[in-house]
């Protein structure tokens, strides 16, 4: 299919939009980035010190600095950085001055935050009658727990993901799965509901609040845990590396010979996968006695399910994880190869559809990043780029009478 | 198997009239696990032959949403999904690539059905590239794009995922990839065919240490890496989940500076291991994780968990139970207070929990107006009020095994 890949000349849904944020974590940085890379033009507002991303490795190279946080570069690609304090008046009035001409203002401010300062956002909305206010915080606007503190560890901890993750020892505590995956929920659905307030805006010329909970957006992404919760009212025990379940199930990572691993639920039932994984078996002189005519009785293989194990386990052992990859997909059966983010750069299939992006980082050279996350035919992404230095667009966003000077736009679409 | 469905159901949520279209041959893998009230078992354990209605699965990923059942391999049941593409402004699918393509259905045929349809296309590797035909769930999405990798103690297997995280990502970026492109034709009044490949999505949610891969060019396949519980970045410790009473219950703590190490020293009654050398500052309390965490747990170990977690944020410290479903559902005021979970009726299954929306709108309005829809359940009413078919030609299709 003809769909972008980022880039091209298609047009940016959200252009000419303007985006205000003010955010103190990656999961409000990650929304306000991905609006940026629709087309809107963000504004990002931090304090003199720069945002508390700007101090969190891993940085580049040797030197750690405001400007070089590659979790900063990560979360925050098509912006203008402007320093505000918003603790004293005059940055409070620029905060005002920017809201009283964006579309969206991204918050992460936890309430009591907000009232220190002297913010409210319901308020806003009245003040500032078509501003979608999307505020994302740990645990949303209301509630008992409003102003607990919160992290991406402590998120998925009590929003019930972490439970199922980790090893088959329960020995071991339950295991944070990597990459800031409670931010990345709040931020996915932070995209939801602003688009959904986007379309509401259009029938009605209003903007609103819309006020995202990452314990919630937790509490919704433990996939089968709540179903197995709310019919048969039981909870799913962690196992290493596959679902958590009701009861034990096999295991299904496989180490390869270069001590690499796959991943392959060897499911005995369906008679069609088995019959793939036997030929597959065969066509490498592997099958043994697999290939006998009782093993095609499920009950018999049901009852040498640790001889069956064992030998595929073998059969794994003795090619590379790569080789089971496409070997095992060309005949048929879902497995997948457990890459590093390392492995990824030379993968033939992203290769071809051209996934990865070159962002020109002055000083550095060209920086390979991630890709768009979805493709439009009919309209595309702005190409990434590079995270703002701190205050970079101070003077281009405080100057003169507040409205965004022309080059704005054409700099963040280069 | 969930993708396309619960992209959609936030659709149906939000006022969309959202048709689902099944095949009575071929039953919806939601439809056919075991997920029963009464019943306890793996989602391996499946029925030979499951009553289609009483999935608990298909029941949390299609409410608000109308079903019929179309025979797609018969000619006439895909004239008629053609003629039902037609009266509607959105198309999904979440089959592998080609299928689609096996019955016309290209973007190129629907344009001439509707001329600025949404054609969004769901699948685990996108619809271009050598590896396009690949078979994926969520994890092996989460195996290819690297997200197992990541996590996980050091020098152990992987622990990865429990659950088909990117099966629910890659249907929430669906979801506001729908919203986007609707967004879009209502300013230009074009369509748009939409491609997202869950691995690409996956790779887009690895974090920070893609690029300290890309930039710094570090190795992920040291001993030093996963890290557990533990942080690369910043420096926090403790930082780390400590069991607590009772089976298999613990508790996450993670202290980023000084003044949350007081607040957990204060909570825990100041006791004298916490002002020796080795925990004085932020960098020596990380440089000396083993000793930190075992003390730590050797505290926590006898200890409720929620009463501890509230304990450690009143002294300004964010920990946080390690709840399960049953927790969050009935047993978290936070949650309660919001009203995130709801119930609805069903005619099989009776009563059902749902999963909300965790967001609160101050304007838009979720409606539930019903729990999934029984296989075929709508037909009559697609079929004969919103495609105004005659009850001629119902009967005839009817008989003839298309729906």
């Amino acid at each position: 299919m003809g769909a972008d890949a980022g880039g091209g000349p298609m047009p940016h849904p959200l252009a000419g939009l303007k985006v205000v944020e003010v955010a103190e974590d990656i999961g409000g940085e990650f929304a306000a980035m991905l609006l940026g890379q629709m087309g809107a033009a963000v504004t990002k507002l931090e304090p003199p010190q720069g945002s508390p991303t700007r101090r969190v490795g891993p940085f580049a190279g040797a030197n750690a600095g405001p400007d070089t946080s590659l979790t900063f570069w990560f979360y925050n690609a098509n912006k203008q950085s402007a320093v505000a304090d918003l603790a004293t008046a005059a940055g409070m009035a620029t905060l005002r001055r920017l809201l009283a001409e964006a579309d969206v203002f991204v918050s992460t401010l936890q309430p009591a935050r907000l009232a220190a300062l002297g913010l409210d956002l319901a308020t806003l909305t009245e003040e500032f009658p078509k501003l979608i206010v999307l505020s994302i915080t740990a645990f949303g606007l209301t509630g008992p727990w409003v102003d607990y503190k919160s992290s991406d560890l402590v998120a998925l901890a009590a929003g019930g993901p972490l439970i199922s993750c980790g090893y088959d020892d329960h020995s071991i505590p339950p295991i944070r799965p990597g990459g800031n995956q409670g931010y990345h929920t709040a931020t996915s659905f932070a995209q939801i509901g602003v688009m959904l307030a986007l379309l509401e805006r259009q029938k009605t010329g209003r903007g609103q609040l819309v006020d995202v909970s990452m314990h919630e957006g937790c509490a919704v992404n433990v996939e089968l845990a709540n179903p197995y919760w709310f019919y048969p009212k039981v909870n799913v025990q962690r196992q290493t590396c596959r679902h958590a379940q009701p009861s034990p199930t096999q295991p299904a990572l496989f180490r390869c010979a270069d001590d690499r691993f796959v991943y392959f639920a060897l499911i005995l039932a369906d008679p069609k996968p088995w019959a793939a994984l036997v030929a597959w078996m065969e066509s490498k002189g592997m099958a043994a006695q697999l290939s006998e005519p009782e093993f095609s009785d499920l009950a018999y293989r049901q009852g040498r399910f640790h001889e069956v194990q064992e030998l595929v386990e073998c059969f794994f052992l003795v090619q590379t994880a790569e080789e089971a990859y496409k070997d095992g997909q060309a005949a048929g059966l879902p497995i997948g190869v457990l890459n590093a983010p390392e492995d990824l750069f030379s993968d033939e299939h992203l290769q071809a559809r051209g996934f990865f992006t070159q962002v020109e980082h002055e000083g550095i050279g060209p920086v390979t990043y991630p890709g768009p996350i979805y493709r439009f035919s009919s309209f595309g992404q702005a190409p990434r780029v590079r995270a703002p230095n701190l205050g970079e667009h101070t003077a281009q966003v405080l100057g003169g009478s507040g409205e965004r000077p022309a080059g704005a736009l054409a700099e963040v679409s280069q | 198997m969930g993708v396309g469905a619960c992209a959609t159901r936030l659709l149906g949520d939000f006022g969309a009239e959202v048709i689902r279209i099944e095949d009575r041959n071929r039953l919806d893998m939601p439809r056919r696990l075991p997920i029963y009230k009464g019943e306890a078992r793996t989602y391996g354990e499946e029925d030979a032959n499951p009553d289609p209605n009483k999935g608990g699965l298909f029941n949390n990923y299609n409410r608000n949403k109308l079903g019929v059942t179309i025979n797609m391999r018969s000619p006439k049941g895909r004239e008629l999904a053609e003629r039902l593409i037609a009266s509607s402004s959105v198309v999904t699918e979440n089959f592998a690539p080609g299928v689609m393509e096996r019955w016309g259905l290209t973007y190129e045929r629907l344009q001439k059905l509707r001329s600025d349809v949404i054609y969004a296309r769901m699948s685990g590797f996108g619809h271009s590239g050598p590896h396009a035909e690949y078979r994926s769930y969520g994890p092996v999405v989460q195996a290819v794009s690297g997200l197992s990798h990541i996590s996980g103690l050091p020098g152990e297997e992987p622990s990865g995922w429990g659950l088909s995280y990117m099966d629910n990502e890659a249907a929430f970026f669906n979801s506001s990839a729908l919203l986007t492109a609707i967004y879009h034709r209502n300013l230009t009044g074009q369509g748009a065919e939409i491609d997202v490949s869950a691995v690409e999505a996956g790779i887009n949610l690895l974090g920070p240490v893609l690029l300290d891969v890309s930039v710094n060019g570090r190795s992920t396949r040291g001993s030093d890496f996963p890290t557990g519980n533990r942080l690369e970045h910043p420096d926090a410790a403790p930082h780390g989940v400590y069991p607590c009473a009772g089976d298999d219950r613990w508790i996450a703590i993670a202290v980023f500076n000084d003044e949350e190490w007081r607040g957990l020293t204060a909570a825990m009654g100041d006791p004298d291991w916490t002002v020796e050398p080795q925990f004085a500052s932020q960098a020596a309390r990380f440089g000396n994780q083993d000793a930190l965490d075992a003390r730590m747990a050797a505290w926590t170990r006898d200890k409720d968990r929620h009463e501890l977690m509230h304990r450690l944020q009143a002294q300004g410290v964010a920990a946080g139970a390690v709840q399960t479903a049953q927790d969050t559902n009935d047993h978290d005021p936070q949650i309660a207070s919001r009203g995130l979970f709801f119930e609805m009726d069903h005619p099989v299954i009776g009563e059902a929990r749902f999963e909300g929306t965790p967001i609160k709108f101050s304007q838009t309005v979720q409606e539930n107006w019903r729990s999934a829809p029984l296989l075929g359940e709508d037909n009559e009413y697609v079929f004969k009020t919103l495609l105004g078919m005659d009850e001629d030609e119902y009967a005839a299709l009817d008989a003839e095994g298309v729906f």
